[in-house]
């Protein structure tokens, strides 16, 4: 009897949920979007608020990081002020659903370009490039991978570097753990011979541990980082894109790396591992 | 190493925005728990009404309501139906749904286990249906509930977590921004935020935990 | 000397599904009249005592106070129970108010007397119980005796026209209830209409001026008090009392 009641209670609510959803994307907006964030005098745009140094909060409470930078730069060039940008703080997990609502006009939060995001949103070209990375020891450094056969290597569990090691270099022994710091500290301890993670966060880890190289800073599959914008909204899209090929004319992209990445980075990186400019990959 | 931890909590205008998340947490528990606690007296009265239709609506709406994570509820609220409203009034009526179904299931259980003379001699002095319940039923049954009712509400307060997902920025969003922000060159400074936190938890907290501790003492003895 | 008819019953059916409970029961009770009610358990003394203050609904049949018909459909209870003072066997109080509290609920809030007025009362009840020392006591602090005593004064605070006592006595402790039996003894004197079901046959010998016998839902036999206890006229009446005495000669 109660479980009959739980079963009637869910279908009722799926219903529900699924007329709402049909009713949303019935009453999507028919306005040209360039013209209603003109109207506005500012543009809505989704960036994290705690992920340095991408997007980021500073002790003051103002939006700073790499993607807060070149979205300043959009507002600039459509509105003609940088300052005409509304950030909208938002979350790894609700990214799709800013836009899907159209809370946000523009996503700029780490944004890592995926078959199964683009089913939901559009993206525009890239502006960043993320890869796998080897950060070792300085004297024993490992420049290419081929160096770790018979060595231990560090992983997360769960991350892209677990499984590509998994699947590329089987013979390599892989030691894994579920919390970055133990991973970090498993490295300074000499468990392993390197550690395996992304390679923006290696660069920022190996700038404020001195004795540690990004060795290898670019490896396996790269994935690409992009604005998107709600799906079908062609007219963002296309202005996104030329503003993106204009803004490669004048090294923008590297312009905000130095203000941004650099710091976190250090010298010992080339721009050109991580950004991505005039939306195309060189 | 250390009082460069703490030195976090008062760099910039970081405790004015501590602070402020902080507010913003307790608003959304606060409201929530008070339409919570007055529409739940309401439904769990409702609920144990003689009529199985009315029942049956109100197990419902209970049954949707435990089914559906919060999370979802927020979001359908929040991004399917697209209300134009803010997040945290959004966050509100979201936590205030939820509060009522459950608040409304204690005072059923609550309402249900009062002995059944109890309304009779209510009955018996001449009170009228209105009466009975606000005089004899609704005072005992708040007695009755006020453990499981606290329980909620704290569980309600741990769940505003959540409501970031919406873009609500509350107290642990803020902190959390902080540490970030701080962390690689001050590697202490979670420790030192996530402390002052669970300080300011405290402080809001225990006013109510001791209050809830004083009420029970004096209604049991 | 021929006293007004206070409360009369006529033909009253009263069922539970197919279960006969009252079978055509004719009461009359007259004004300072005490009546008590005594049958075997289960017979429907309790029932017909709930269904003259409209907690139980019944089938068929005519109730009337005070020569107003309080068994129609649109009867406003909450106004006919005012004149209807009720005691119940569990101890009935309010717990989470004190004694005068509990006494005061009606007074006020049904009949919107003044404070000062109904405290006044209140209190002079409370003293010929014995109980004004601990009107500012929670329930849970008394005894069960006291607690019946504080519960018919809360019924006759209301000033009611009758007093219906439901076995109040039947869940206490054995020395607890000659008090309770003392202030009905008491009310009786002072002239108050009552009904009461019993099973104290020594208090019902003594208090009752008209006893009733009631088996199976119906009225077996109806008589003066004395006789009834010397002289019973129906065989179940006889068997009913012998029962008692077995048990008082067995002590």
């Amino acid at each position: 009897m109660k479980k009959t009641g739980r079963i009637l209670a869910a279908m009722l609510a799926v219903v529900l949920a699924l007329g709402t959803f049909a009713g949303c994307s019935q009453q999507g907006t028919q306005k040209s979007s360039l013209e209603t964030i003109k109207q506005n005098g500012k543009i809505k745009v989704g960036v994290f608020s705690d992920k340095p140094p991408f997007g980021y909060v500073d002790a003051q409470g103002k939006n700073q990081g790499f993607d807060v930078y070149i979205a300043k730069r959009f507002a600039k060039d459509l509105l003609g002020d940088e300052n005409k940008v509304e950030f909208v703080l938002v979350e790894a997990a609700s990214r799709v659903e800013y836009l899907q609502s159209g809370k946000v006009d523009l996503i700029m939060a780490n944004f890592t370009v995926t078959d199964e995001r683009k089913e939901k949103v559009d993206f525009a070209n890239p502006y960043m490039k993320v890869a796998l990375g080897v950060v070792s020891p300085d004297g024993s450094q490992i420049t290419d991978v081929s160096q770790l056969k018979g060595k231990k290597l560090i992983v997360n569990k769960g991350t892209t570097a677990e499984t590509y090691f998994t699947k590329n270099y089987p013979d390599i022994e892989l030691l894994k753990y579920d919390q970055n710091t133990e991973a970090f500290q498993a490295l300074k301890d000499g468990r392993g011979a390197a550690l395996a993670h992304d390679n923006t966060l290696l660069f920022a880890w190996a700038r404020e541990n001195s004795g540690y190289t990004v060795g290898v800073s670019s490896l396996g599959e790269q994935d690409t980082i992009a604005p998107a914008v709600k799906k079908g909204d062609k007219e963002l899209l296309d202005w996104v894109n030329n503003e993106l090929t204009a803004l490669g004319k004048e090294n923008f992209i590297h312009e905000a790396y130095d203000a941004t990445l650099k710091p976190a980075y250090g010298d010992s990186i080339s721009a050109d591992d991580v950004v991505i400019e005039g939306g195309k990959i060189q | 190493m250390a009082s460069s931890g703490i030195n976090v909590i008062f760099e910039g205008s970081n405790l004015l925005r501590l602070l402020n998340g902080l507010l913003v947490t307790a608003r959304i528990a606060l409201v929530s728990v008070l339409i919570s606690g007055v529409l739940g007296i309401v439904l769990g009265i409702v609920m144990t009404s003689k009529w199985k239709a009315v029942r049956s609506v109100c197990r419902v709406y209970l049954e949707a309501v435990r089914i559906i994570p919060i999370l979802v509820w927020l979001f359908i609220f929040y991004f399917t139906l697209n209300l134009e409203l803010g997040g945290e009034v959004v966050s509100i009526m979201v936590f205030s749904l939820w509060g009522t179904a459950e608040m409304g299931d204690i005072v059923r259980g609550a309402v249900g286990s009062l002995p059944k003379h109890q309304r009779e001699s209510g009955a018996a002095l001449g009170l009228t249906n209105v009466q009975i319940y606000r005089y004899v039923i609704i005072p005992q049954t708040v007695r009755r509930l006020l453990p499981a009712a606290i329980n909620l509400a704290t569980r309600m307060i741990k769940t505003t977590s959540l409501v970031v997902l919406i873009g609500v920025v509350e107290v642990l969003k803020v902190g959390q921004q902080i540490i970030e922000r701080s962390i690689l060159e001050v590697p202490t400074a979670s420790f030192w935020i996530y402390g002052f936190i669970f300080l300011l938890y405290f402080a809001v907290c225990y006013p109510v935990s001791l209050l809830s501790k004083r009420l029970e003492r004096k209604w049991q003895s | 000397m021929e006293k007004d008819i206070l409360l009369e019953i006529k033909q009253l059916h009263k069922s539970y599904d197919d279960r006969t409970v009252l079978d055509g029961i004719d009461l009359q009770v007259h004004k300072g009249e005490v009546v008590v009610i005594l049958g075997p358990s289960g017979c429907g003394k309790s029932t017909l005592l709930r269904c003259i203050n409209g907690l139980e609904p019944i089938q068929s049949g005519e109730i009337s106070l005070d020569g107003q018909s309080i068994s129609s459909a649109g009867t406003q209870w909450h106004l006919v129970r005012q004149k209807i003072g009720m005691v119940f066997q569990s101890y009935d109080l309010f717990p989470h108010i004190t004694i005068l509290e509990n006494i005061l609920l009606g007074p006020l809030k049904v009949q919107k007397r003044s404070r000062e007025e109904a405290r006044r009362q209140a209190e002079t009840l409370l003293e010929r119980i014995g109980l004004l020392d601990r009107k500012n006591a929670y329930p849970r602090q008394l005894s069960g005796g006291q607690k019946q005593r504080v519960a018919i004064v809360r019924a006759l605070c209301m000033n009611p026209e009758v007093m219906l006592f439901d076995e109040v006595t039947a869940a206490l402790d054995p020395e607890m209830v000659r008090e309770v039996l003392d202030v009905m003894l008491g009310l009786a004197k002072q002239g108050m209409t009552m009904v009461i079901v019993t099973h104290e046959m020594g208090f019902a010998r003594a208090v009752a001026d008209k006893v009733v016998f009631i088996d199976e839902g119906k009225i077996v036999e109806e008589s003066n008090a004395e006789l009834f206890f010397t002289d019973p006229k129906t065989d179940r009446a006889k068997q009913f009392l012998n029962i008692f005495n077995f048990d008082e000669e067995k002590g």
